[in-house]
């Protein structure tokens, strides 16, 4: 049974679905109740489930958090919404030092099945601290699961597998995608939540993104097709932990790797998979591995989140770089 | 009891006449010298209490504290890392404790080890913490209360989301909170106590006061009692003498009266003295005016305890001698458990990281397995 | 049974205590966990109760002492009652990977001991890279290489997919590469491949190659050819040596007749039935001969190091020219072959040479080296050094010429010796005896009896 759905109603299909198949479930964040959420991914589940289980709380990330470890532990499975990426960081603490810990602290006794569904990105024309990615903090911390969709088939089906999952699992919802539209079959049989896909297959070069920068690799490779290159795109989809066995075989297989993301360069995630890439497949190797990411800058007013994000361009351009053709940086030299 | 109305001095709120009335001064029922005060207000909460059961008030105040005296001597001799000593504070931990159903669920400081004995967790376990062997000592499932929180204040919203879960069951469990003056400044304690009120959760927000955040005074954290904040946020709150053990007994019981018939969450701030050092680590010499030092043993809650039943005809020879051979008995025990514990295995660092299978750890572990036996005499 | 006990740590990474005073004596009956001393941390002054119960038998440190953890601090007669906490203990000892006493959180104490591994490591094998995927995945990947290989073979214009990998896991060597170049042409018949001219200065290009390329149009005023692979090496490397030695040159002319009489002779002989025997192989045995005589030709000079390296053996190396540029493969020991296996190792490094198959390991390690110009009809040049050694001669052509002989002029073989060295490592006496033995030899070849 398939339809027609943007990104933010899947999200919202795959609540419906996990509200009705476990009453254990339960939703918590700011106006996701009567509102149904600022971006309306919530939108009828109070009405449908009401407010003991899509709950409105006050305004408070970390307790929002803390709150929802204490349910975890009286055996719900709570879902819990920040409104916005930027919005987190109030509550790094009880994500970072308790949930992460608490069941590797208590020996397995006790478990944290808790997902922490977070709207991140740019490319909207925000305001400070509404298009923030924050993904490389939670990636980084053991105990943490990190994944992260790109079409609506995958919001739908990998909401519910992080809600199932008796792992804490941070959810990462390109909001730019939101009205991106897509076929959804409600009743597909999902592929491994922590597994990478090839979305289109290449020979020359493999490129490796997630979240909001699919489409825009997609397109990439696309434009690629008219210089004779082609370009193997890869979409994560989950980012802790990383499914570096398919990207392995694809960089075996083409010898090149460009990674794109918008978060900042140093110390992101494609600094992570340009290092173990370069471990598994040193001697495959024709060029050193690109990353095409967002500058180590806050991230810009809306006016200048142009010269921020990645863009078809700019990844092409390091697409010629790993071909050895002609490049921006050609004979470049730092000062 | 102290609410908003109490602060204006009104007192005409119909659903407080069920609970004692507001009082500006410490909840008290045995004074320092172990005279017992006549507190109708609280007395029938405690009225079961008998001759042995204050007997065995006494003997677990004895032995929590020889649990903790041993520990400190561990500590010293090189077999545990780190202590902190709950000396000077059992009878907050006992009274509250001893109040406790099996089905609560208490979710404490890293300093609660006398509730830890009280929830009946082994003296083993409790050690492995300190000796640096695990995280956690037990099973919180198993004992209804959570493992030690070294991160401030953290653990006050976890009850508070547990109290929200009872609630959601139908259940009438409480959890109970337990943390000292210096978290009260922290974010997430004054979040959970926002949270608490507006769902109604049955939690109990338990603050010893012992007059030190290491060494920052309480002074610092609260220009006003501690105990004032609670109904700033709709919260009813008690103040107590922490070392009155009949006192403490009986505030928590009327706090427990209230949540389990949907009443809500409580604020009991025990005033009480941390003796010894923040941890094995610290010199309060350093910080420390001796004379609160003395001016607070004097007040000691053992001591007067011990003064009450010997007036009372209870406190016998015979008794003594059992209370004091008990308290031996547990801290032998405890010493050899720690003396005895094994190390971990080296492979067991990478255990329950995950429910589900993790591919990068896997890898890991597969890598630190081939280098732990490439290198010869590696096995600790 | 004596027990000691050892200062712990007293607190998250103290690392030493002083010892402020004893509170019992030696021979004094203790509880557990009695005070027994005072010590002062960093952060504070602490009493440490008793680990035992039992008589105090020795203390070890004086008051006033720093003490580091795990030192020890006092011993305990622990005969007589013994208590549960002496077994425990005693059960921890015998558990052999534990300290008993020292459960130290914090930094472990520096023993001041040399900082060992745990195990030495093995040195990694010949080959280049770790295991690869079985050889039925081979086929959809790329070809297995390392990048400067690739850029090698970028350069060299050699395509990866067509070479098979002889190192690990199917892994592309440099050696591959060079060999997949080999297209060289066998017009040469010398004995030795013709010898790149070592002399950078006035050096005809078309010495440099076997068969230099025309350009592909006439007409065109130049011919640019990117400077890459072998010949830049090549190039690196007389700069290199040419600006960092102090070359030296010294020449000698010499009557080498009765060396081509004993070239004739030896030709005939069984000994050297079916090996082939030159001019270059004399002058190599009696360089041999020579060097023995005069060794600091062949040394090195180590400049990190500030030394001054005598190798104790001779790898001789002789310049080879290839389609790929000038080589300097060595034959590995030289001064232990005998001159059949001396000939031998001369024709089969020529003949390696010019299938292109020269080895990696064989262009490497040289201690001192031969060129032979001779071949193309030059008699002297300045060689420059092969890098890294002290010496190297070059071997004219073998003339007909007049020559003073028993008195008259005669027509003899004169052939003419140059020497360059690194005057740094050889002095002028030196150079000048050792090029003078060479001669000597080759202009009477008894005379090695004289050297040897």
């Amino acid at each position: 049974m398939s339809e027609q759905l943007t990104l933010s109603r899947a999200i919202g299909a795959g609540l419906r679905r996990a509200l009705a198949d476990d009453d254990r479930v339960l939703l918590m964040g700011e106006d996701i109740g009567d509102l149904g959420g600022v971006f309306r991914v919530t939108d009828g589940l109070k009405a449908e489930f009401g407010g003991e289980r899509v709950m409105d709380t006050p305004l408070a990330e970390s307790a929002i958090l803390g709150t929802a470890i204490g349910l975890a532990y009286k055996g719900f499975r709570p879902v819990v919404e920040i409104q916005f990426d930027g919005f987190i960081f109030p509550a790094f603490d009880q994500i970072v030092a308790q949930l992460g810990k608490l069941r590797y602290r208590t020996g397995g006794a006790v478990s944290m099945p808790i997902t922490i569904r977070v709207p991140f990105g740019g490319g909207i024309g925000s305001v400070e601290h509404h298009s923030e990615s924050p993904e490389a903090y939670f990636a980084h911390t053991p105990g943490l699961r990190v994944v992260t969709c790109s079409t609506p088939q995958d919001a739908y089906s990998m909401i519910r597998q992080a809600i199932s999952s008796d792992d804490p699992v941070l959810f990462f919802e390109p909001k730019r995608r939101y009205w991106a539209k897509g076929e959804v079959d409600l009743e597909a049989e999902p592929e491994p939540l922590g597994s990478a896909r090839v979305v289109v297959p290449g020979t020359d070069v493999t490129l490796v993104t997630y979240g909001p920068l699919v489409a825009t690799a997609l397109d990439a490779a696309a434009a690629a097709v008219e210089d004779g290159v082609s370009v193997e795109v890869i979409d994560l989809r989950s980012l802790a932990p990383v499914d570096f066995e398919t990207v392995e075989a694809s960089v075996r297989k083409t010898g090149r790797l460009v990674i794109t993301h918008e978060a900042s360069q140093s110390g992101g995630l494609g600094a992570e998979i340009a290092a173990s890439i370069t471990d598994r497949c040193f001697y495959h190797l024709e060029a050193a591995p690109q990353r095409v990411t967002g500058f180590d800058v806050p991230y810009p007013p809306a006016k200048l989140e142009e010269h921020y994000l990645p863009d078809l361009d700019r990844i092409l351009d390091a697409v010629d770089r790993v071909l050895g053709r002609e490049n921006s940086l050609t004979g470049w030299s730092a000062k | 009891m102290r609410t908003e109305a109490a602060l204006d001095s009104h007192h005409d709120d119909a659903d407080m006449n069920e609970w004692p009335d507001p009082q500006e001064e410490l909840v008290q029922i045995l004074t320092p010298e172990g005279q017992r005060l006549e507190q109708p207000m609280y007395d029938r909460w405690i009225s079961d209490l008998d001759a042995d059961a204050l007997v065995a008030l006494l003997e677990d105040l004895t032995v929590v504290r020889r649990i903790d005296v041993e520990a400190t001597a561990l500590q010293r001799q090189g077999e545990l890392g780190l202590w902190p000593p709950l000396l000077g504070q059992e009878a907050s931990q006992i009274g509250s404790a001893r109040a406790l159903r099996k089905d609560d669920f208490v979710f404490t400081s890293y300093r609660e080890n006398a509730v830890a004995y009280c929830r009946g967790v082994q003296l083993g376990d409790l050690v492995k913490v300190w000796r640096g062997t695990a995280f956690s000592g037990w099973n919180p499932f198993e004992v209804g209360m959570s493992t030690p929180q070294v991160i401030i204040g953290a653990q006050t919203l976890h009850a508070t989301g547990y109290a929200m879960g009872c609630k959601k069951d139908g259940v009438d469990s409480v959890a109970v909170a337990y943390f000292g003056d210096g978290a009260t400044s922290q974010g997430d304690v004054n979040e959970a106590m926002i949270f608490a009120a507006s769902f109604t959760a049955p939690v109990i927000f338990f603050c010893q006061n012992n007059h030190w955040a290491i060494s920052e005074p309480v002074g610092l954290q609260a220009v006003r009692p501690i105990a004032d904040r609670a109904p700033g946020f709709g919260i009813p709150s008690m103040r107590v003498d922490g070392n009155d053990v009949l006192a403490v007994m009986a505030a928590t019981r009327i706090a427990l009266d209230r949540a389990r018939s949907g009443g809500g969450p409580t604020f009991i701030e025990a005033v009480t003295y941390r003796m010894g050092p923040h941890t094995t680590s610290d010199d309060p010499s350093k910080y420390e005016d001796r004379a609160s030092h003395e001016e607070w043993a004097a007040k000691d809650p053992i001591l007067r305890l011990e003064q009450y039943l010997e007036g009372a005809g209870i406190l016998t020879d015979e008794v003594r001698t059992a209370v004091k051979a008990k308290a031996d008995d547990v801290a032998r025990e405890f010493r050899a458990e720690c003396i005895g514990m094994a190390s971990p295995e080296p492979m067991t660092v990478f255990d329950n990281v995950f429910a589900e299978p993790h591919s990068a750890l896997e890898r890991q572990k597969q890598q630190y397995a081939a280098y732990l036996s490439y290198v010869e005499g590696s096995t600790r | 049974m004596t027990r000691d006990f050892m200062l712990p740590d007293l607190g998250e990474g103290l690392t030493e205590s002083e010892l402020v005073a004893w509170h019992v004596a030696v021979g004094e009956l203790v509880e557990l966990n009695q005070p027994i001393a005072e010590v002062e941390t960093a952060k504070a002054i602490v009493q440490l109760p008793s680990p035992f119960a039992g008589v105090i038998s020795e203390l070890y440190v004086e008051p006033g002492t720093t003490v580091t953890v795990g030192s020890r601090l006092v011993a305990f007669d622990l005969d007589g009652p013994v208590d549960d906490v002496a077994e425990s203990v005693a059960d921890v000892e015998a558990k052999p990977a534990r300290n008993a006493v020292l459960v130290g959180y914090g930094p472990p104490v520096e023993g001041g001991a040399r900082p060992r591994r745990k195990r030495a490591s093995t040195p990694p094998p010949a080959g280049v890279a770790p295991a690869g995927p079985p050889p039925e995945q081979v086929s959809l990947e790329t070809p297995r290489s390392t990048p400067p290989v690739r850029k090698l073979a970028a350069d060299l214009g050699v395509d990866l997919a067509l070479v098979s990998g002889t190192g690990d896991g199917g892994t592309i060597t440099r050696a591959d590469v060079l060999a997949a170049t080999s297209t060289v042409t066998e017009s040469s018949t010398s004995v030795s491949a013709g010898p790149v001219a070592s002399a950078v200065r006035s050096a005809p290009e078309t010495v440099a190659a076997a068969a230099p390329s025309r350009p592909a149009k006439s007409g065109e005023r130049e011919t640019r050819t990117p400077v890459k692979g072998v010949r830049k090496a090549t190039a690196e490397a007389m700069v290199r040596s040419a600006f960092t030695a102090p070359h030296a040159t010294e020449f000698l002319t010499i009557d080498v007749t009765a060396s081509s009489e004993l070239l004739a002779q030896l030709r005939e002989s069984r000994a050297f039935a079916g090996q082939r025997i030159t001019m270059l192989s004399l002058v190599a045995k009696a360089l041999l001969v020579a060097v023995e005589r005069t060794p600091s030709v062949n040394t090195r000079w180590d400049d990190a190091a500030a030394e001054i390296v005598q190798y104790n053996y001779v790898n001789l190396g002789i310049a080879v020219a290839t389609p790929r540029g000038l080589m300097v493969p060595n034959i590995r020991d030289a001064d232990g072959l005998s001159l059949v296996d001396l000939a031998a190792g001369l024709t089969n490094l020529a003949e390696t040479a010019r299938a292109g198959e020269t080895s990696p390991e064989a262009l490497t390690g040289g201690t001192i080296s031969i060129t032979n110009i001779g071949v193309f009809g030059i008699d002297a040049g300045t060689p420059i050094l092969n890098p890294g050694e002290a010496a190297i001669l070059a071997m004219g052509a073998v003339r007909r010429t007049p020559w003073e002989y028993k008195g008259d002029i005669a027509l003899r073989d004169v052939m003419t010796l140059s020497l360059s060295f690194d005057h740094r490592l050889v002095d002028g006496e030196q150079g000048s005896r050792f090029l003078a033995d060479i001669g000597a030899i080759l202009t009477s070849p008894g005379m090695t009896l004289t050297m040897v």
